[in-house]
């Protein structure tokens, strides 16, 4: 504003000393005219200086500015780009600045592959009444290797890496990213059959998706780099019960398989308790018999000697004896004396004779 | 009245960016343009930067954006070779890339980009007819390539489009292209959807039948295995046996040396043995020690 003053005064000094008679009319003219000169320096100079600032700018914590000079951008790679902080342009036709949001990540959904489903519905978790077909026009969905019709979204976060290309080599870079993902979607399920989408190779088909997508993102050269894909796959709502049973089917396989399997086990370990406790019982029984023999060979060792001294004594003396101890055991004994005519009695005898139940037991109450 | 240098300065800089704003354009990055002078396109600029030019009404500039543009066209419907309806639809990535020839087609309208894209529609769609006509159904979908057809399907729409921009020069270049949406009309989705439904009525009942006969062939594995368990178990029992016995009988040498005794001896615990449990033995007058009964006369009955 020190400038102000110089030319403020500088017109009015030299008018005074010439002391030049003049009229009223022209001093008031004069008068008017300076003052209005005034006024419209101090207009110019505030416009030079709006001018000037107006080249300040901030660039945020997730973003980075490039400068164009005359429309160019400067350097190259990273060297073009401005890192947060305050900075400053000349003004318009010679510089101008484009933000870039690099931090952070962004994030595309190809919905090409499901089915019509409004954003709040999505939001929400809703689904949206099932049809019983499906119109091409509305509703999504992608064809696999054997013909089957199955729904498919896919998710796709990327980083924005090379900024100058993402924003000056495409008018809207994320709608192409988004068009790229749906490419590899759709790709990806024509070549899988539809029970490895669903369950059998879930994570092969996420791969499939990603590999294809990270492989056309390269080719044009988009400037990002994929972070991560995510899947999801339905069969169609319509067959959704067809779908369960063989789900359910599964389930029931392997129920009959685990039960026939401990069953299996049950078996085998029983035949092998089973194997063991006869071979030890013929352990127990050769042992037996072999110390039973032993036993019996030294007790005849120790009696040969008696009974060679009087054969027929020993004997009798032995089996008196034994049937003697016998006999203490035996819980019948029957005697049969002879007829007086010789002739052996007959005896009857009821074997396995049942004792007779209890009538009364039943008739008294 | 004596001007003021500053205020020459100011005055000058004014008329120099007046001047600037009349005589100079820049282009930027992601543009091109095209000048033309009394309308006629004269010079075409594709590197961004400052330019000169005549003031309007003599030179007027025409900028255009040369970025990528992604257009996705409309779902039409195709015959494929074996003769399956299929819809399709492509997106396309395509940039103006010779303004000078872009100008003279599509600079009358209101909306360049708008009706170049209306052009590319119409294209697109005899194209995708054409391509889809010549595949069977098999090369969209397959396992046994690795989808190389399909990817070779996406190019020869491409490379048709590609020709038909070379034949007519509307300054348009296609960068990429591809499928994005692949669908059957609404009536065939509905005869896929009974297919489905008994291609997975066949695999429930095939996953029940293999499952059960699956159970049936483990149960009887285990049976015959603990049967060979048992038999291998009494086959040894029967060899545990047999050496006892050969065990037994070194110590039968010992009986060798009077027969007679050994048999008394045998028999004599074969009598005791059988009589251990309850039992009922009836004798008559012979027999040690009862023939001491004998010529007495009795009915005795012992219990």
């Amino acid at each position: 504003m020190n400038d102000l003053n110089p030319p403020q005064d500088g017109p009015a000094e030299p008018a005074l000393p010439p002391e030049t008679p003049m009229d009223a009319g022209s001093q008031a003219l004069a008068e008017a005219l300076r003052s209005s000169f005034t006024i419209v320096k101090v207009v110019m100079v505030l416009l030079v200086l709006v001018f000037l600032s107006s080249g300040l700018f901030t660039v945020g914590p997730e973003q980075r500015a490039i400068l164009l000079r005359f429309g160019k951008a400067q350097g190259q790679g990273e060297k073009a780009l401005l890192l947060p902080g305050l900075h400053w342009s000349l003004p318009y036709p010679i510089h101008e600045h484009k933000l870039v949001s690099v931090g952070g990540l962004q994030q595309v959904s190809s919905t090409v592959g499901w089915y019509a489903q409004t954003p709040e519905q999505m939001l929400a978790g809703i689904e949206p009444p099932t049809g019983g077909t499906l119109n091409p026009i509305a509703d999504g969905y992608v064809m696999t290797a054997d013909d089957n019709i199955i729904h498919s979204r896919a998710t796709l976060t990327y980083r924005i890496t090379d900024p100058i290309r993402y924003v000056f080599s495409f008018l809207n870079a994320s709608n192409t990213v988004q068009s790229l993902l749906d490419n590899a979607l759709v790709h990806a399920a024509a070549s899988f059959k539809v029970d490895d989408v669903l369950t059998r190779d879930v994570a092969g088909f996420q791969d499939e998706v990603r590999r294809r997508a990270m492989q056309l993102v390269e080719a044009q050269e988009l400037g990002i780099t994929v972070e991560q894909c995510a899947v999801q796959s339905v069969p169609p709502r319509q067959l959704k019960d067809a779908f369960a049973s063989v789900l359910k089917a599964e389930v029931m396989r392997s129920k009959v398989l685990n039960e026939a399997r401990s069953n299996e086990n049950q078996v085998t370990n029983r035949a092998g308790a089973d194997a063991e406790s006869i071979i030890n019982l013929a352990q127990s029984d050769r042992a037996r018999l072999v110390s039973d023999v032993a036993a019996q060979a030294q007790r005849f060792e120790e009696i040969l000697p008696q009974y060679q001294r009087h054969p027929g004594l020993f004997e009798q003396q032995r089996l008196t004896e034994t049937l003697g101890r016998v006999l203490t055991n035996v819980q019948d004994k029957i005697f049969l004396t002879e007829s007086p005519n010789g002739q052996a009695k007959q005896l009857r005898l009821l074997l396995n004779r049942e004792l007779p139940k209890p009538k009364a037991e039943e008739t008294k109450p | 009245m004596k001007r003021n240098p500053l205020t020459l300065v100011i005055g000058l800089l004014l008329i120099v960016v007046f001047g600037l704003l009349l005589f100079v354009f820049q282009v930027r990055q992601s543009e091109v343009a095209v000048v033309t002078t009394f309308g006629n396109p004269t010079r075409r600029i594709t590197e961004p930067g400052a330019y000169l030019k005549w003031p309007w009404p003599i030179q007027k500039v025409w900028w255009f954006d040369q970025r990528v543009q992604n257009f996705e066209d409309r779902l039409t419907e195709g015959l494929t070779r074996d003769s399956f309806n299929l819809l399709t639809s492509v997106y396309v990535g395509w940039r103006v890339s010779d303004p000078a020839a872009f100008f003279p087609r599509f600079a009358g309208s209101a909306e360049p980009i708008a009706a170049a894209e209306a052009l590319l529609d119409q294209w697109l769609s005899n194209a995708k007819t054409a391509v889809v006509g010549r595949h069977p159904l098999g090369d969209f979908l397959s396992t046994t390539d690795n989808g190389a057809s399909f990817v070779n399907i996406e190019k020869e729409i491409l490379d048709t489009i590609r020709s038909q921009l070379q034949t007519n020069n509307f300054g348009l270049e296609i960068r990429f292209l591809g499928i994005k949406r692949l669908l059957l009309p609404e009536s065939v989705s509905q005869s896929v959807f009974d297919r489905m439904t008994s291609e997975r009525k066949v695999l429930a009942d095939r996953s029940q039948y293999e499952g059960e006969a699956e159970a049936q062939r483990i149960r009887s594995d285990a049976e015959r295995k603990a049967a060979e368990v048992l038999a291998d178990a009494q086959g040894q029992a029967t060899a545990i046996k047999g050496q006892g016995e050969a065990e037994a009988a070194k110590s039968l040498k010992v009986f060798q040396q009077n027969p007679d005794l050994a048999s008394f001896i045998f028999r004599l615990s074969a009598l005791e043995d059988s009589l251990k449990e309850r039992s009922t033995l009836i004798f008559d007058q012979h027999t040690p020690p009862f023939d001491l009964f004998r010529g007495v006369s009795t009915n005795l009955m012992t219990k």
